[in-house]
């Protein structure tokens, strides 16, 4: 899980970029970029390219409606609004997003081992992206703000425009279709 | 009593996300319900696997465009009566500036900016050379791409320098570059070929006959020779060699052994083992090592290393035994792009 307390935006840094300060607004780049690229990222069944196009997006979206920003909610929860919004216009734009559900995965679990050891660790996250890949697209997004962002259910609600009860019914259908998809892996795990 | 169906609270249940009744509800109802026990155990399970799925780092370009977009907006923000103001100042300055820049690119080349050579500023120009001795070392400004350290005893010429192109030639010695921008700007030639940078940090060094290694921190390079090329990312390091160019890439933190049954295998005729060390050490991100030997063996044993790929990482859809074997540049490039995911 994502430790929060390493990334808090302050007034200051907002007001900073609401006029215009370069570094200021480099600062909430860097702060957020790997975890919005990551969503995307698995969000687009690991597509580089349409993961980066959405990631720039975001951030030029969010670099020109700062001013908009009124700090009456958290800045995490009012930017994961913008990355659920560019995320799901992309994929709708995107006639091919149902077609291309079932492509192979990032192995995230490369590291050192035995060669079968290495070779478990790739077809278990081959099979766990894209199991992710192949939830439907409100599901998978609701996973993948839970799992990069460890966002609280009142903030994804605010992200997904949803209650929270829908929240906690997608969390728990998400997780039990990965599962499902997934039987397989729990065997082997014993 | 606890008739329905807890299966929608379930995740909240375990995020420790429901008030206190409703918690306790849940654990009452699946106390007696098998079914909402299996359940939890599926949301059990869906959440510790997408535990251990990490971040990835997004691509330095990006960060590129959002500061163009940023120059545009400031741009645009200035009021009118002082944008027209802007525009005629910048007119003459930019007459005056296109002036200057035909003197320049007229005369015997464009300036770089030497930041530092023994604590001394200085500039240079295409066509020029920078030479450092044992005392000495330089940082030179590459535009406004990045920066090229310069190690003692290096002699470098700088060979093109245009927004579209920039292209230093390392002759002897060391350079570090760091470069922020988009990929096929900046080229560094060698005696046994090119590095192409392709958004990066590296060290490249060589001697004058052209030996020498490409040793990548950040992003990737590509190096390349008279058709061949080598593909090496953050934490892999490629031999070049005169007259072979590039030899296989290969991850740093790999054994010994196979380090120096590549040397031999990639430099070196007769080295009929070197093949069986380099399979039988290679791990999943050692496909980056075999994915390059696919191409560069010889026929009667590609496919030997295309079934140790096959063992070390499942082959992707699309990607069949006799189209590798054929070296079939699609399904090449297909199969590198889903390797690529583990280097």
């Amino acid at each position: 899980m994502v430790d929060l307390s390493d990334r808090q935006i302050g007034a200051e840094i907002v007001a900073a970029c609401r006029s215009g300060d370069r570094d200021a607004f480099r600062v909430v780049y860097d702060l957020y970029k790997d975890r919005v690229y990551s969503i995307a990222l698995y969000f687009f069944h690991g597509e580089q390219a349409a993961a980066s196009d959405v990631t720039q997006q975001i951030f030029l979206k969010l670099m020109t409606s700062m001013g908009q920003f009124r700090g009456d909610a958290e800045f995490s929860t009012w930017l994961y609004r913008l990355v659920v919004n560019a995320c799901l216009d992309a994929a709708r734009r995107r006639k091919s997003d149902a077609a291309i559900s079932d492509r192979p995965c990032l192995d995230a679990f490369a590291g050192p081992g035995s060669q079968e050891e290495d070779y478990a660790r790739a077809q278990m996250a081959s099979s766990v992206r894209a199991a992710v890949s192949a939830l439907p697209a409100k599901f998978r997004m609701a996973v993948l703000l839970r799992y990069f962002e460890d966002l609280s259910y009142e903030q994804m609600a605010k992200a997904l425009h949803c209650s929270m009860g829908t929240v906690a019914s997608r969390l728990s259908r998400g997780h039990r279709m990965l599962a499902e998809r997934l039987k397989g892996l729990r065997d082997t795990k014993g | 009593m606890f008739t329905r169906h807890v299966s929608r609270q379930l995740a909240a249940h375990m995020d420790g996300e429901l008030t206190q009744p409703l918690a306790r509800q849940v654990e009452l109802h699946t106390a007696h319900c098998a079914h909402c026990r299996a359940e939890r155990e599926q949301v059990r399970f869906g959440m510790e696997i997408l535990d251990r799925l990490p971040p990835v780092e997004a691509p330095d370009a990006i960060w590129l465009s959002i500061e163009a977009a940023f120059r545009e907006q400031r741009s645009r923000k200035m009021p009118v009566a002082r944008r027209w103001r802007w525009a005629f100042s910048a007119t003459a300055v930019l007459a005056l500036l296109g002036a200057a820049y035909w003197t320049v690119v007229h005369r015997p080349g464009t300036r770089w900016d030497v930041v530092r050579i023994d604590g001394s500023p200085t500039v240079i120009r295409a066509g020029e050379w920078i030479e450092t001795n044992s005392g000495s070392s330089a940082t030179v400004k590459v535009g406004e791409i990045g920066s090229v350290e310069v190690a003692p005893n290096t002699r470098l010429r700088v060979v093109t320098a245009r927004p579209g192109e920039h292209r230093l030639a390392l002759a002897r010695g060391e350079i570090r570059a760091k470069i922020s921008a988009p990929p096929r700007l900046f080229f560094v030639d060698t005696v046994s070929g090119t590095a192409v940078d392709l958004g990066c940090e590296y060290t490249l060094n060589t001697d004058e006959a052209g030996f020498g290694l490409l040793q990548v921190t950040k992003g990737w390079v590509s190096f390349q020779w008279q058709g061949i090329e080598s593909l090496v990312p953050a934490g892999a390091s490629c031999r070049i060699r005169p007259k072979f160019g590039p030899g296989i890439p290969y991850f740093d933190d790999g054994s010994e052994s196979m380090r120096q049954a590549l040397e031999n295998f990639g430099f070196e005729k007769g080295a009929d083992g070197a093949l069986n060390v380099i399979l039988a050490e290679a791990r999943v991100r050692d496909t980056l090592t075999l994915w390059h030997l696919l191409s560069r063996v010889e026929a009667e044993d590609r496919a030997r290393v295309y079934d140790r790929m096959a063992s070390l990482t499942p082959v992707p859809a699309g990607v069949s035994r006799e189209e590798a074997l054929k070296l079939d540049a699609e399904t090449l490039k297909r199969w590198k792009e889903e390797l690529a995911w583990t280097w």
